[in-house]
């Protein structure tokens, strides 16, 4: 079929991938980018709150464990995979294999781990988490002094990397370079 | 419509892991040449394990809602919130946010439910009809599904935030969990469900 965008399937008119050749070096260095970022948004405060003269910060993971000192187990480790660990493996993860590929090597346990990111993949929510603290401003806005933190400015960055990593290591271009690294060999 | 033939027919599989076209060979537990995933005409259970997470979700969907998900405490007055409550209390501030709050954790979760539950209901009876417009509902609530988190980070970082120990104190409810639940819930349903089994023709 002709390489030509936006053909769809003719039973149930999904969009049908197109054979991709996106090139490795750009995912590399989105890869590295976010990670950047991730540790910017862990290190540094989400957003600051002024009441009376109190002054109250809080990071992501601080978040996380802030419901997990209720009693909320269950949905701080829902919190904490969504926004902290996923993004993580998933940039850790996609540079542990990359990097061997680029020099058509095949890191250690290759497909396993990718087949484990694949199942990653739907549980990083960062632009839902962004979208979410919007709203706890928002709501706060009407009791409190409300300033926004360095890692609110890079998770948003993050968001939009992460986006852009994601869309180019599909499966389907991910064993594209697989296969062109084999056949080179 | 023209009907193409279908890799069943031609003899050949695709991997569903890293979509490779195999031949399907006659042996027990195939698996792929490529990345040494096992293979699969269809994903196994699907349909059965899609109605179990189903069913599960619906049933929570009603905690969800009536439960607190929130108590605040202040030193004027103790409030609890429910989903809804939180919905009118963000009506007064800015309503383009209660709207949104509003699709994202009450009409979100139902319509996905039900939808899900047309899907699979439909696919279990082998009905041939509306096919195209079922198979675009599905990819649609995949797609819309993981926005219904919304409340429960916000919720996470009201609670980080307001511990102001002698003015405001935010804590959570059990509804806050059972709404999470659901996210979740649903989430494993869209993706344990095999879309092709809708295009499988009536016995």
């Amino acid at each position: 079929m002709a390489p030509t965008s936006g053909t769809r399937c003719s039973r149930c008119r999904a969009p049908l991938q197109r054979p991709e050749n996106g090139n490795i070096d750009t995912a590399i260095a989105l890869a590295v980018c976010a990670l950047v970022l991730f540790f910017l948004s862990n290190a540094y405060p989400l957003v600051t709150i002024q009441v009376n003269g109190t002054t109250r910060a809080t990071t992501l993971l601080g978040a996380a464990s802030g419901l997990y000192t209720q009693g909320h187990a269950g949905l701080a480790s829902l919190v904490f995979i969504t926004t902290v660990l996923g993004p993580f493996l998933q940039i850790a993860g996609l540079l542990y294999l990359l990097l061997p590929l680029r020099r058509a090597r095949e890191a250690p346990g290759q497909n396993t781990i990718f087949r484990l990111l694949a199942q990653v993949r739907p549980w990083t929510f960062v632009e839902v988490f962004m979208l979410g603290v919007l709203v706890a401003l928002v709501r706060l806005s009407a009791y409190a002094r409300v300033v926004p933190g360095v890692a609110l400015w890079s998770c948003g960055l993050l968001m939009l990397t992460l986006a852009a990593l994601t869309s180019r290591t599909t499966p389907g271009q991910f064993w594209r370079w697989v296969d062109g690294g084999r056949a080179g060999e | 419509m023209s009907e193409a033939p279908t890799g069943r027919s031609l003899g050949l599989l695709v991997c569903l892991q890293c979509r490779a076209t195999v031949r399907a060979l006659q042996v027990t537990y195939p698996r792929c040449p490529r990345c040494y995933a096992h293979l699969y005409q269809r994903k196994p259970h699907s349909l059965a394990a899609t109605a179990a997470l189903l069913v599960c979700a619906a049933i929570l969907y009603i905690p969800a809602n009536l439960l607190p998900v929130m108590y605040t405490r202040t030193i004027f007055d103790d409030e609890q919130d429910t989903i809804m409550s939180g919905v009118l209390v963000l009506l007064h501030s800015s309503w383009p946010i209660a709207v949104l709050v509003f699709i994202a954790s009450i009409v979100v979760p139902l319509l996905k439910i039900i939808s899900l539950g047309v899907v699979v209901f439909s696919t279990w009876r082998r009905s041939s009809r509306f096919r195209t417009q079922r198979s675009e509902l599905f990819r649609l609530v995949e797609f819309i599904g993981r926005w219904s988190m919304l409340d429960v980070y916000a919720i996470t970082l009201l609670v980080a935030l307001v511990q102001i120990r002698s003015l405001a104190f935010v804590s959570v409810g059990w509804g806050a969990l059972a709404f999470a639940a659901v996210v979740v819930l649903t989430t494993f349903a869209a993706r344990t469900f095999a879309e092709r089994l809708l295009w499988e023709s009536p016995p």
